[in-house]
């Protein structure tokens, strides 16, 4: 049984992103109103506001967590054709304004020319590295070589996809048996424009990151793309938020190790669900990818469970009380068996 | 919004309340739907909601436009415009007072008839009325008609406009007199008056819009464009307005009159309607013609840029409130992203929210944040309520439950950690009692120092099986309790009674006895599952004698045992006995398997216990311990490898005990955690296997380290140390090496490396703990070069001098608190120091010192020290 409760979050504008830290005990949200909010829950489970600044001259898209172990950092990207690392400083605010922490801009990413859609930190193991993607269709990779240094940041990779980039995921698995690898979705509503789901590895002897594969089945606009996290599985599975939620799974082909080349994968289709029966908007995986929640237009938030499904429904008309319940029905039982077949 | 095209106006004053304009007015409420019968009457708008049809005004014949008076008195006080130019003050409304009165009927009427396409209220001065009228050469398209005119005062002085004919002046309630007059030899298409100031009328004239103030009607600021259609101007933004023609938009800025500041995507067919939400700042929905979607325009801030001129983008994004083709919507004045879809074909009505686009969140405890508009919704799983959920729970709720529980630490009673973990998981038992035999007889092996077996224990039984070929014998023996001779061949060799052993079925010793076996599953009551191996031993005596034993002790008396007790006495062996017959057909009556097997066992041929050993109902130990006994030796690894297979695709823990924990086992292993994501069991599963072959394999390393992983996420970091103690018992290899080295400042030694060969930071440290031992309190020096250890901030003594208590502060509990301390650990001796500022001393003092303070004890360092690491600030959410 879920139970829904709702926080006053005081943002000026429509909320953009949420983006929850690594041990989920802070969240940061980025708004229309151009500003980033952060809030720590107490030890009684509420969420406190501990800082809320100014952060672009346009629409915050997006903003995410990097792993701890780089410090509290955060990434934001915004309308204004930029994207920003912000890192908190604890020790200099003085007692006046205790609860009240104070984050300062280590660097803007200035490179693109239009707006900039997505931002993601690419997973730990591979060092501290920032992504970005941008409406005229080209990832940048960034890497701060010196994790200390947070205002130094080198383009790396530039990419370009040819398509409006609206969302990227990082594949999460952090077995040495997988190149780094990333997918990046597609915004644009011309289905004669082909796939909009690409997916690019990491080669080790180019030192590029080179297309793998394209989803083609995938031709209406993405709005959302997660990797579930691997879990030292042996396959990998990317959630679509496109018309409907797609979810796919990668099985890497036996490769032998001598060969070089790109990886191949055996994609298949695991999943399809128009229950939303409009657009559907994000996509997120829980921590051990067997939960997955989905929004859409219809203004519901669905839950997806491995081999059967819960769904969830919030209604947004009128403004639900504190602990409202959630419909948890089980009129959409079905049976999946999506994780395995 | 003639005959043809329905369109909705909302009441300025009730929420409630809205207008459909077609041949007719008709006014509606909207409400709940009544949840016990509907209303007659009563449309259902959504599922939530119905309308009901409060009145019908059907007075006005050939309505072009309409218009709701914007006061609150009188309510429901429409104007209408016809077709012919006039325009008629009409009423829906039940009070009738006297203002009601006056106004309703009211007629306004122009020089010359054409059509009258559009009208405003004026939002301030609710007397002023705009009418935008078809072209007429000789006169005015814009009438501002005032509404409380005396019906008098158009008859006294209608001085300068005498070519005007007294047309059917017939009744007192007819006004020709307009009070302003614009745009002569035009037509006007759409007006709006604009909310910055009053007096201005904004109108789409033919070919341009133009701004008339009512102060000097001979003016006009202008612009040439053919967008004129549907002006409206921004309810939360005064000088932003929306017009359109055939398929496009054009949006002004009223400060940069001259051309639009934003021409929004053209749409194929020409649009219908245009509107500014008035909940929401900068959404404008458009609707067009045979079309059943309707397109929102999010127009987002301007970004100020440097230099250059940039169109403010916009998020597009199209609505679908339904199938049919829409024929008109408007936005609900004050609910928020609400409106009213009224469609084309069969004036169906939909009351349709626009959601704002929801993004989320899952946290890795858990938790679910949701955003939606400007609002956060924080979504828990309640915590579990009864036994039959926790089946239902996801496996993350489930393995930091188990992590809390300690589940996998227990090595000496392995298979307790089912328990540990729930005890509700068949496949979790199976799995630790596997374990618990293989570690137990190894064990014992080891102990009576027997050569060679314990490779083959720890390899599973499909091996054991394997390398037995040539070595069976073969016996056929007496149904104990009769004479008679079976002709059951039963097979025996050494490699059988293992698997028989790692089965549990029985123990020790060549002679196979499985009465302990028996006894124990007799106290956990199986019954079914006791007489069925009673009866595989040949035993039907004590078989009937269990089953009956299983009657008398439970309460309701299950009457199966008790048929089933009394068929397996009358057993013959004879094959075209009536008792065969009877029971091969019945037995797929029994609902247990175990008492189905039972028959099937006895009305099989030798040989041949497909329904004993593909029954998957059974127990994998059960039917593996079975086909050790009766399938000979031909048919063993065949099946046994048919097993295997099977478990390995299934990802079923049960087959563990085929694979034992070889590569076959991590690939089974492999399937589980691929379907499950359970990567806590198969850690822990592996680490029994060592030292072995299996901790090597990288797919085991990967899911130690994504278990870790989890337990970091978790904050879980007691049980991520326990873990790694664990580990590095079983896999000496992955001990991590020291990561903290002090040396000494003069020499730039490391203190500890001459204290001790091991590389290992606690051993080092602990040399300096020891409090009151003579040989320890020389090292307060540097073993290398004998220079002193630099002192603690605190108490001012060389590091490796041992804590005393606390000479500075003199709070008891503090001591207390420290002394207990250091009889636990020598925690309190160790150095630690800021690596920001530098400064430190002793582990303990440094951690009282922090408890009141903020800053460094160092004087004149205000170094916040314990304030730096945010991480190390996170309190752990696993208790000790």
């Amino acid at each position: 049984m879920f139970v829904a409760r709702s926080i006053a979050a005081d943002h000026k504008d429509l909320i953009h992103d949420v983006s929850y830290d690594f041990h989920g005990r802070r969240m940061a949200t980025c708004s229309s109103d151009q500003s980033v909010k952060v809030w720590d829950k107490s030890e009684s489970g509420e969420w406190l506001c501990t800082a809320s600044w100014k952060t672009h001259s346009g629409s915050v898209w997006r903003v995410t967590w990097a792993h701890p172990e780089f410090g509290q950092v955060l990434a934001s990207c915004s309308f204004d054709r930029t994207a920003a690392v912000w890192e908190e400083i604890v020790g200099e605010s003085n007692d006046k304004q205790r609860g009240l922490s104070h984050w300062i801009k280590r660097t803007t990413l200035v490179d693109s020319r239009t707006s900039v859609t997505d931002v993601k930190f690419a997973p730990k193991h591979m060092g501290l590295m920032l992504t970005t993607c941008s409406a005229d269709g080209v990832v940048r990779i960034y890497e701060a070589p010196d994790v200390m240094n947070l205002s130094q940041w080198s383009l790396q990779h530039e990419i370009s996809c040819k398509l409006s980039c609206s969302c990227i995921s990082w594949n999460p698995s952090s077995s040495r048996a997988h190149p780094s690898m990333f997918a990046v979705g597609s915004d644009d509503s011309n289905i004669a424009s082909g796939g909009k789901v690409q997916i690019y590895e990491y080669n080790e002897n180019t030192r590029k990151y080179g297309k793998v594969e394209t989803l083609m089945t995938v031709t209406d606009a993405v709005h959302d793309i997660a990797f579930a996290p691997n879990l030292g599985r042996s396959f990998h599975v990317l959630a679509i938020a496109t018309k409907d939620v797609r979810i796919f799974k990668l099985a890497p082909m036996r490769k032998e190790s001598s060969s070089t080349g790109p990886s191949k994968f055996e994609v298949q289709i695991v999943a399809q669900f128009d229950n939303h029966n409009s657009q559907v908007w994000r996509v997120s995986w829980n921590i051990t990818s067997t939960l997955l929640a989905s929004s859409g237009d219809d203004g519901c938030v669905r839950l997806w469970k491995g081999k059967k499904l819960v769904h969830l429904q919030q209604e947004h008309r009128r403004l639900p009380s504190v602990g409202n319940r959630l419909q948890c029905s089980d009129r959409f039982l079905i049976f999946l068996r999506w994780v395995h077949d | 919004m003639s005959g043809s095209k329905p369109d909705i106006l909302w009441s300025p004053h009730h929420p409630d309340r809205y207008v459909i304009c077609d041949s007719e007015l008709g006014l509606y409420r909207i409400g709940p739907v009544c949840s016990a019968e509907t209303k007659p009457g009563s449309l259902p708008l959504s599922e939530e909601t119905a309308a009901t049809l409060l009145a019908i005004n059907s007075d006005t014949p050939y309505m072009k436009c309409v218009a709701w008076y914007p006061k609150q008195e009188p309510e429901c006080l429409l104007a209408v415009g016809q077709a012919n130019g006039r325009v008629v003050l009409t009423s829906l409304g039940q009070s009738h007072n006297a203002a009601c009165k006056e106004l309703v009927g009211k007629e306004f009427v122009p020089k010359h008839a054409r059509q009258c396409n559009t009208l405003a209220w004026n939002p301030v001065d609710s007397n002023l009325l705009a009418a935008g009228l078809d072209k007429h050469r000789a006169d005015f398209s814009v009438l501002i008609w005032d509404i409380s005119s005396k019906f008098a005062a158009e008859t006294g002085v209608a001085a300068e406009k005498s070519r005007l004919p007294p047309m059917d002046l017939d009744s007192g309630t007819t006004v020709t007199k307009p009070l302003y007059e614009i745009g002569q030899n035009d037509a006007c298409l759409s007006l709006c008056w604009l909310l910055r100031d009053p007096k201005l009328l904004l109108a789409g004239m033919h070919r341009n819009l133009a701004i008339f103030d009512l102060r000097n009607t001979s003016q006009k600021t202008f612009v040439n464009t053919k967008a004129i259609q549907g002006v409206a101007v921004d309810p939360h933004f005064h000088d932003r307005v929306a017009s359109f023609f055939e398929g496009q938009v054009a949006i002004w800025d009223l400060r940069k009159f001259e051309k639009p500041v934003l021409t929004l995507t053209e749409q194929p067919k020409p649009l219908t309607k245009v509107a500014w939400c008035p909940t929401r700042t900068g959404l404008l929905a458009t609707l067009t013609r045979d079309s059943n979607i309707i397109r929102l325009y999010d127009m987002q801030h301007t970004p100020t840029p440097i230099g250059d001129e940039t169109e403010p983008t916009i998020i597009e994004r199209s609505v679908k409130p339904g199938e049919s083709q829409i024929g008109s919507f408007a936005w609900h004045p004050s609910s928020q992203n609400r409106m009213v879809v009224v469609s084309a074909a069969n004036r169906a009505m939909t009351d349709f929210t626009v959601f704002e686009r929801i993004s989320l969140a899952w946290s890795s405890t858990s938790s679910l944040m949701w955003a939606c508009g400007r609002h956060l919704y924080d979504c828990m799983e309640e915590s579990a309520e009864g036994a039959e959920r926790a089946a239902e729970k996801d496996i993350a709720t489930k393995m930091r439950q188990r992590a809390q529980s300690r589940y996998g630490h227990d090595t000496v009673q392995v298979w307790r950690n089912h328990l540990l973990a729930g005890g509700n998981d068949p496949q979790l038992k199976s799995l630790w009692y596997d374990l618990f035999y293989i570690l137990q007889w190894s064990a014992e092996d080891a102990e009576l120092k027997l050569p060679g077996n314990k490779q083959s224990l720890y390899s599973g039984i499909k091996n054991i099986v394997k390398s037995s070929s040539g070595k069976e014998v073969s016996s056929r023996r007496c149904w104990i309790g009769s004479e008679r001779q079976t002709d059951v061949p039963r097979y025996h060799s050494e490699e059988r009674s293992l698997a028989l052993r790692l089965c549990g079925w029985v123990s020790r010793g060549s002679d196979i006895d499985v009465e302990t076996f028996l006894r124990s599953l007799e106290q956990e009551q199986e019954w079914e599952r006791a007489a069925a191996i009673a009866l595989f031993n040949l035993d039907i005596r004590r078989a009937i004698q269990i089953l009956n034993r299983g009657l008398s002790s439970s309460p309701a008396g299950d009457l199966n045992l008790n048929v089933v007790a009394m068929a397996l006495s009358g057993y013959t062996d004879e094959k075209a006995s009536l008792w065969r017959e009877m029971c091969s057909s019945l037995r797929l009556q029994l609902k247990n398997p175990y008492l189905c097997i039972m028959f099937a066992f006895l009305t099989s041929e030798p040989g041949a216990y497909d329904a004993v050993l593909y029954e998957s109902s059974i127990a994998v130990r059960d039917r593996v311990a079975f086909a050790c006994m009766f399938l000979s030796d031909a048919q063993l690894p065949r099946y046994i490898e048919k097993l295997t297979a099977e478990m390995k695709d299934a990802g079923n823990l049960e087959g563990l005990l085929l694979t034992g924990l070889t590569k076959d086992g991590v690939d089974l292993m492999e399937s589980y955690v691929d379907i499950t994501g359970d990567v806590q069991t198969a850690s822990f599963c592996m680490l029994k296997g060592s030292p072995g072959e299996v901790l090597k394999d990288p797919r085991v390393q990967c899911w130690i380290e994504n278990y870790r992983n989890l337990l970091d996420a978790w904050r879980f970091w007691h049980k991520r140390a326990e873990f790694d103690i664990l580990r590095g018992k079983l896999d000496p290899s992955s001990k991590p090496l020291a990561q903290v080295f002090v040396s000494c400042n003069f020499c730039g030694k490391s203190i500890s490396y001459s204290c001790s060969a091991l590389p290992h930071q606690g051993r080092g440290f602990s040399q300096y703990g020891v409090s009151g031992s003579p040989t320890k309190s020389k090292v307060t020096s540097c073993p290398g070069c004998r220079k002193p250890l630099p002192r603690c901030a605190l108490c001012l003594m060389n590091m490796g001098t041992p804590v005393s208590n606390c000479p500075g502060a003199g709070k008891s509990e503090e001591k207390a608190d420290l002394t207990r301390e250091n009889k636990l650990a020598k925690f309190n001796n160790w150095f630690t120091w800021c690596h920001n500022c530098r400064h430190g001393g002793h582990a303990g003092h440094m951690l009282s010192w922090f408890r009141d303070h903020t800053e460094c004890p160092v004087s004149a360092c205000t170094c916040k020290c314990m304030q730096l690491d945010t991480t190390g600030n996170l309190v752990p959410s696993d208790s000790s």
